[in-house]
């Protein structure tokens, strides 16, 4: 028999009966078309039971009063039970299961799961809803699977890393205890065994695949320290930050691309269209050199007029490339 | 996780949709559950195949096909779906939270009395290894703070054309066009506009903050979009023949990071430790703006266009600084 129908009909028939069943009962009836002896039906029955936990299925144990060990599934830890939705909270609950649909992470095929699950009660909320789509770039999404499988069970995992200012990848043995996007990129911090600490890794700069420790796949690896946090290691900045108070800045937009003043990563502190359609605008700078690089972009229809550091900074960018590509002739 | 377990699992799942007296419809199954026709009439032939002990027909799963529905009979045991998984909760989760940070729900409200019922139905060492797991993800998510957002969502909400004025980074100029809106994106860490373009005559992204100006429009938006095709971001752009081909010389690594945004980017290396970076463009324009900012530190070895215009733009900037 298939393996498929195997499970189906394991499941169905301790789903079904009221009491528990005892591995005789399921071998004359599951198993009675397998091959191989009682031991060999009995490995089968266990990797089975294994195959149904992996599914979040659990097939409970249970003493039975002569010795012999009864096996069932219980409808309350089976079925979906009844959310009971206030209809703002379904609209919520639809929108947040449609996040991660597509999004090309490991999060795509249980939120498409958790969608069905919701519509069977609930019907599906598609209407007055503006969606929002969370989508991470595709060269990703094989590391980002294993990682979060080590993530989840607690296992080492293993890959080759090549740092930003290294030539040769490294292998890497790393816990990993948590994962976050920044900037569009992911990244994996855990502790790191060949440097000793707790690292960030950038993941598109794994260069190798990801593999998950499969040994004692039912224990975990390692203990996640108490005090992590991944807030704080998200909050971990490139380039670091200048020992610099913050600047105020001005800068003069023209006309055409004035509407972008807002769109750096720097907080605007007021902002003043001119007559002509120009726009001046003040910022809080607290990364000069990444405000340099944001104004420059603009190529043109924009000038940093304040202060006296920047204009500075802006100039010798410029004189630079001028006369590099002057000398390139 | 294995294909077999996950078909299983999708079969488990479907099975209670088609229980109900009036059965299901096979186009929408089919799009419920991303399958075809075809994959799912197999889903069938092995349901039916299944049942109870003593697996004669009348204990066997049975289904039968009227029109476009399937009714299945003979399965009251899966007539309920199974309950939420670790990893679906978890998923629910890190979504939750990424929407709250973004401002798409406030701290207190439906989403969170939403969560909380769905912690309710996990059984409690679920809940515990969910949630603990889902707050060391952190998925970022700006809040879209967009001027045009009310409007933008509106156009949505109500499937009706926008116009807008939009800044192509890649070409440098401003235009105006007619779109029909379908879903907002976070990707890169911006948030983008998918929207047919009816003047490119296909899907386009657009980026927030490169929107100048958004109008509703009186044209409804036509169909349901169910799938969608995510364009080439900054990054996958795949450009055709006419394109640029750009090759730069860095100092140092500064090359490597800047390739790492342009994965179709090639890089080498050499003994003095410099980074000869070559990529494709259509475009010149925007690559003359990004490269003002590494100033001397890259050599434009071609095309020598590229180095007429950051010359030109450099000493017409200096100009302005002077």
């Amino acid at each position: 028999m298939d393996k498929i129908e195997r499970l189906i009909n394991l499941t169905a028939v301790l789903l079904d009966k009221q009491s528990p069943l005892t591995f005789d009962d399921l071998k004359s009836t599951v198993y009675r078309d397998e091959t191989g002896g009682a031991v060999a039906l009995k490995k089968m029955f266990e990797r089975d039971k294994e195959e149904l936990r992996d599914m979040g299925i659990e097939v409970r144990t249970v003493p039975l009063s002569d010795d012999r060990t009864g096996y069932t599934i219980e409808g309350d830890a089976y079925y979906l039970p009844h959310l009971e939705l206030e209809p703002s909270e379904k609209l919520a609950l639809a929108m947040v299961s449609r996040l991660f649909l597509g999004s090309g992470t490991p999060f795509a095929g249980p939120a498409q799961a958790a969608l069905c699950k919701i519509a069977f009660d609930e019907g599906d909320q598609g209407d007055g809803l503006a969606e929002i789509h969370w989508v991470s770039p595709p060269r990703e999404r094989e590391a980002l699977a294993a990682i979060m499988e080590g993530l989840a069970k607690r296992k080492f995992i293993t890959f080759s890393y090549r740092a930003l200012d290294r030539s040769e990848p490294s292998e890497r043995e790393v816990e990993p205890y948590g994962l976050f996007s920044k900037n569009g990129y992911w990244y994996l911090v855990g502790q790191c065994h060949l440097r000793g600490e707790l690292r960030c890794f950038k993941l598109d700069r794994i260069v190798s695949d990801v593999k998950v420790s499969r040994t004692s796949p039912r224990s975990p690896d390692f203990e996640v320290p108490e005090d992590f946090e991944i807030e704080s290691s998200a909050s971990w900045e490139w380039p670091p930050p200048k020992d610099l108070e913050d600047v105020e800045a001005r800068v003069v937009f023209a006309p055409r691309l004035a509407f972008a003043f807002s769109s750096g990563r720097s907080k605007v502190v007021s902002s003043k269209r001119h007559k002509d359609g120009s726009l001046e605008a003040t910022y809080e700078v607290a990364d000069p050199e990444q405000f340099v690089d944001w104004v420059l972009e603009f190529g043109p229809d924009a000038r940093v007029v304040s202060p006296p550091e920047l204009t500075g900074m802006v100039a010798e960018r410029l004189q630079g490339a001028l006369a590099r590509a002057e000398a390139g002739k | 996780m294995t294909t077999q377990t996950r078909r299983l699992q999708r079969m488990l799942l479907m099975v209670p949709f088609m229980t109900g007296e009036d059965g299901a419809s096979i186009p929408e199954l089919c799009r419920r559950f991303g399958v075809s026709k075809d994959e799912l009439m197999a889903d069938l032939n092995v349901l039916w195949m299944c049942g109870l002990p003593d697996y004669t027909p009348g204990r066997l799963i049975d289904f039968r096909v009227e029109g476009d529905r399937v009714f299945v009979s003979m399965a009251d045991y899966f007539a309920r779906p199974f309950r939420l998984t670790r990893e679906e909760a978890l998923t629910i989760f890190v979504a939750g939270r990424a929407l709250i940070t973004a401002g798409a729900f406030p701290r207190k409200g439906p989403l969170s009395t939403a969560l909380e019922k769905v912690a309710g139905a996990l059984s409690e060492g679920e809940v515990e290894s969910a949630s603990a797991i889902a707050s060391r993800i952190d998925v970022e998510m700006e809040s879209y703070s967009s001027k045009w957002r009310t409007i933008i969502e509106k156009g949505l909400k109500e499937k009706r054309a926008l116009l807008i004025e939009y800044y192509s980074y890649s070409r440098d100029e401003v235009s105006e066009r007619e779109v029909d809106p379908y879903t907002l994106l976070w990707s890169h860490g911006h948030w983008y506009l998918l929207a047919y373009c009816h003047d490119a005559k296909d899907d386009r992204l657009f980026r927030l903050d490169r929107i100048k100006s958004v109008e509703l429009g009186a044209a409804r938006v036509e169909g349901d979009r169910e799938e969608f095709r995510v364009p080439a971001l900054v990054g996958e752009y795949r450009p055709g023949r006419k394109a640029h081909q750009v090759r730069l010389r860095f100092a140092g690594v500064e090359g490597r990071r800047l390739a790492e945004k342009w994965p179709a980017a090639k890089v080498t290396e050499h003994d003095d430790g410099s980074i000869t970076v070559e990529l494709r463009t259509r475009n010149l324009s925007w690559l003359s703006n990004y490269l003002l900012r590494f100033g001397d530190r890259v050599k434009i070895e071609s095309p020598k266009e590229l180095r007429r215009l950051v010359s030109g733009k450099a000493s017409e900037m200096l100009e302005m600084y002077s």
